[in-house]
């Protein structure tokens, strides 16, 4: 179990995150989810213990493994966690065994514990063949597989992970993130994951944190960041593709479509890409757009057009001929309202 | 039947550049080299061999200035590791103030000359053993004992001010990749500091470490103003002042014997140490993006390794050069800070004073090595960086079988001679007549030929760069918008390379003028240079002239340095963040 308290960094007066708090269950898969500079990376590094929070506590279970108030923070060798660099850090001095064997060693293993768990780790990778090479004479997506090797080998019980995919050509990623997910199970341990590609947070994460400007902006499980975003920045993030978030005025679309759904609001409503229909002439609820692109996606078809300069996809029946002249029809309700703010109001 | 069209026979594309570039290396690096062994090896000559190696002379000869290079060459080594490798842990992974200061600091004494440093190792520390005046310290009363003064000391630690720059750029370059998340994955073990640094840090920059102390020991084996001005007083020979020596008293033979050697011995160690860098383990190759550099707290050694580390800085680049100030105003260097005047510099010859020299600015054979050695360095600098493209443009755009390896050993090979075994061998080729062709002894042109061939190394580097410029992406982005081959040349490649190009310039400009080792064998009376007569006038004892000769030497070349700095831009990442 991971425990955040309040947490809060600043660098000087810059306020890098800010009133932290979440709580994920023994064996979790937490992802932090952002843009570049959202804090998630500083979590992750004060949850190794390489950066001191100023405000706030970090529990690991029922240890107190970093407490701002108390100025207390605890050595990273003695957090029982093990961190995947996004660069892999591998040591270039040292064999792959020798990367994976290093910690043991300061961990005082004896002899053959080292061997067999050496020969564990590296075989559960898959990597055992490589044993003997430095880390310059294997390839990328070898080396992050012996960086993952090293994190395990000492039998952690917290897996950090610094967007430990972000190197790697996509065909690799998605082979990795089925390998990180195995390594989570086989290990039973809490996993915290950054990164700023919600595919992999949607594919991976038992519970998302999307962060935004140093704050939470929601803490959920992938599902109900999906029906449930709680604020347009997430709804924007999340999704594949993502929903449509259109202008919304005095309670009309665009400014110039009233429904009585929108009761009034303005800000943004929110339409899911499944919930937006293709009509071929203009009637009430159906509005007209300039045809973007037309993208075969899995037995389905997305086809995007341009209103008003914003961007607005349908996911439709890929046998059904396209309109001539393409419209877009509007539900009758918006999945979701937010206000001029972003927050959530319907 | 279809008609074969008739092709002339095909040379390969750039054979004809190729062709001219190896000629050139050959005339100016081969032949030279391989003149002053076949010089050696002539029946009637080989028996100079013996006289060196292994006769009732030999120890004197050889064996004793092979020693003493040795114990310098280590001496160095060692040293310039140690201060280098301390200063550039202290830049680069502490959290030291002054940090840019002193990183900046530690890469300036290279470009003092070593024969600066030694003279104002002399205005403080000499004594009379020799004849002359005391230096600074015995005027204030406090006897220097001779070893201090004199011998092997004073040339290891002149040596070691000068080269630690050598060893702290290449440390320093290495820690910078180690900083961040290599140490960061170790801390996360639970490692103590004693064991990253031993179990990492150590490991991974070692072969920066060995590069260093080879260079460095190559660089002491190879130097010849230090041993010559501080050990030669009191016969403390080297190879290089031996070497030297030979050949001022017309026994070339020996001479040239004595430089393959020299040559040898640099060349053994820079191999060796080329050996331990090579192999499996060449960290060069690993990527990824840098982390953010974490830095050791200093804690309570904080101000006193500030201290400390400013103290070496200080000593070795603004104090030398104060001195050499005050020890061209003074008269006498034991009473360094009394009585100055500007006699040294623009007096009138007068027999009451300093043996009726002028001032150094009043002699007319002064200002004739002031033309002649600005002269020498811009048309050097000029022809070394043309060859280098030159022989850029072979390497990289017509790679030729077999031509392009020579080419590019050859190139490189003058990075790895002793200058004064590199003049020797110009002597043995160009000082006799060849054929139709007249001896070369004594001229201008000899001289700007050794310095070509020199400077030949820094310049190919450079030309690879801005021949890179010319035939990458970015050029053939110019060609797709239909712009011809001159007007990119103009448009594009010239604009970026020129900076690169001019600071090349000015720095092979700055080597020439500064250079001794090379041209203390070839430069004849007719041919005065400014190095050059700084040593004449330290070795008669004319100590004022030859530290304000110096000054006029380091201000032109600090002058010529900092703006090829100024338009390299800051190249140094081990200081960022």
């Amino acid at each position: 179990m991971i425990t955040l308290n309040q947490l809060g960094k600043t660098f000087g007066t810059a306020m890098a995150v800010e009133d932290v708090s979440l709580t994920v269950p023994e064996g979790a898969f937490l992802v932090l989810l952002g843009p570049s500079g959202c804090g998630k990376t500083t979590i992750l590094r004060m949850l190794a213990g390489l950066e001191h929070p100023t405000q706030g506590i970090i529990r690991f279970g029922d240890t107190v493994v970093a407490d701002a108030g108390r100025g207390f923070t605890l050595e990273p060798g003695r957090r029982n966690a093990g961190l995947v660099f996004q660069s892999y850090a591998l040591w270039p001095h040292m064999t792959v065994s020798g990367n994976v064997e290093w910690p043991l060693r300061v961990a005082n293993l004896n002899r053959e514990e080292r061997r067999a768990r050496v020969a564990e780790a590296l075989e559960m990778l898959g990597v055992a063949k490589l044993a003997n090479r430095y880390p310059g004479e294997i390839s990328g997506g070898q080396q992050q597989r012996v960086a993952i090797a090293r994190m395990i080998a000492p039998r952690p019980r917290v897996l950090l992970f610094d967007e430990p995919l972000s190197n790697l050509d996509a065909t690799l990623r998605v082979e990795m993130r089925t390998e990180l997910l195995r390594v989570h199970r086989a290990t039973g341990a809490t996993a915290v994951y950054v990164t700023h590609d919600q595919i992999e947070a949607m594919t991976m994460a038992t519970h998302v944190a999307v962060m935004n400007g140093g704050k939470v902006e929601q803490f959920d499980t992938p599902q109900r960041l999906l029906s449930d975003p709680a604020s347009a920045f997430v709804a924007r993030f999340i999704g594949t593709p993502p929903a449509n978030l259109i202008p919304v005025q005095d309670g009309s679309w665009f400014g110039m479509m009233p429904c009585a759904a929108l009761r009034g609001a303005s800000g943004h409503g929110m339409i899911r890409a499944e919930d937006l229909m293709l009509a071929n002439a203009p009637e009430p609820g159906v509005i007209a757009a300039n045809l973007v692109e037309v993208v075969p996606m899995a037995g389905r078809r997305l086809v995007t057009g341009l209103v008003q300069g914003q961007r607005l996809t349908a996911v439709t029946d890929p046998h059904s001929p396209l309109p001539a002249d393409l419209h877009f029809r509007l539900p009758l309700a918006a999945a979701a309202i937010f206000d001029v703010q972003g927050r959530r109001v319907i | 039947m279809p008609i074969r069209p008739f092709r002339p026979l095909q040379l390969p594309a750039g054979l004809g550049l190729n062709l001219i570039v190896l000629l050139v290396l050959v005339l100016l690096v081969a032949a030279p080299l391989l003149t002053i062994l076949m010089q050696t090896l002539a029946p009637d000559r080989i028996g100079a061999w013996r006289d060196v190696l292994a006769s009732p002379l030999s120890p004197n000869l050889f064996w004793r200035p092979a020693a003493n290079t040795m114990i310098l060459g280590f001496g160095v080594a060692t040293g310039c590791v140690l201060i280098g490798g301390l200063l550039a842990w202290l830049v680069v992974m502490t959290d030291m103030p002054f940090r840019r200061l002193i990183g900046f600091l530690a890469t300036l004494p290279f470009m003092i000359p070593s024969f600066a440093t030694a003279l104002a190792w002399g205005t403080v520390f000499r004594n009379g053993r020799v004849g002359g005046g005391g230096g600074l310290l015995e005027g204030m009363g406090i006897a220097v004992p001779d070893a201090l003064a004199w011998g092997m000391v004073p040339t290891m630690l002149v040596l070691i001010a000068h080269y630690y720059a050598l060893a702290f750029t290449v440390i320093a370059a290495a820690l910078a990749t180690v900083n961040g998340d290599l140490v960061e994955a170790a801390q996360m073990t639970g490692a103590n500091r004693r064991r990253v640094l031993f179990g990492i840090v150590l490991p991974v920059v070692m072969p920066a470490i060995i590069a260093g102390g080879s260079l460095c020991f190559a660089a002491a084996v190879s130097n010849f103003a230090a041993p010559a001005l501080l050990g030669l007083p009191v016969r403390m020979q080297t190879l290089s002042t031996r070497l030297f020596g030979m050949i001022e008293i017309g026994q070339v033979e020996r001479g040239y014997v004595l430089a393959i050697l020299l040559i040898a011995i640099s060349a053994v160690f820079l191999a060796l140490g080329n050996r331990l860098l090579a192999g499996r383990r060449s960290f060069a190759t690993i990527s990824g993006k840098g982390g953010r550099a974490r830095r050791f707290a200093l804690g309570t050694a904080r101000l006193p390794l500030t201290a400390l580390a400013l103290l070496i800085c200080v000593l070795t680049t603004i104090v030398p050069i104060l001195l050499l100030i005050a020890a061209s105003l003074a008269p006498m260097a034991s009473a360094l800070f009394s009585n100055w005047t500007l006699q040294f510099w623009i007096g009138d010859a007068d027999p009451a004073f300093a043996r009726g020299q002028a001032g150094i600015l009043n002699n007319p054979q002064l200002l004739r090595a002031l033309s002649l050695t600005m002269g020498l360095g811009a048309i050097v600098a000029l022809i070394a960086n043309v060859i280098g493209i030159l022989i850029a443009v072979a390497l990289t755009r017509h790679r030729l079988r077999g031509i392009s390896e020579a080419v590019s050993q050859l190139s490189f090979l003058p990075m790895l001679l002793p200058g004064i075994a590199f003049g020797a061998a110009y002597i043995a080729l160009y000082g006799a007549p060849i054929g139709p062709l007249p001896a070369l002894y004594g001229t201008t042109t000899l001289l700007a030929l050794a310095l070509t061939a020199a400077m030949l190394p820094f310049a190919v580097q450079t030309g690879r760069a801005t021949v890179a410029q010319i035939s990458g992406d970015i050029d053939e982005a110019a060609r797709l918008t239909g712009a011809g081959f001159l007007r990119r040349i103009g448009a594009i490649t010239l604009p970026l390379a020129s900076r690169g190009l001019i600071a090349s310039l000015l720095l092979c400009f700055v080597n020439v003028v500064s250079d001794l080792a090379i041209v203390v064998l070839l430069y004849t009376p007719t041919t005065p240079l400014f190095s050059v007569l700084s040593y004449r006038y330290a070795s008669d004892g004319f100590h004022q002239f030859a530290n304000a000769v110096t000054l006029v030497i380091l201000a032109i070349s600090t002058l010529a340095a900092g703006l090829a700095a100024l338009l390299r831009g800051r190249n140094r990442p081990w200081l960022s963040s």
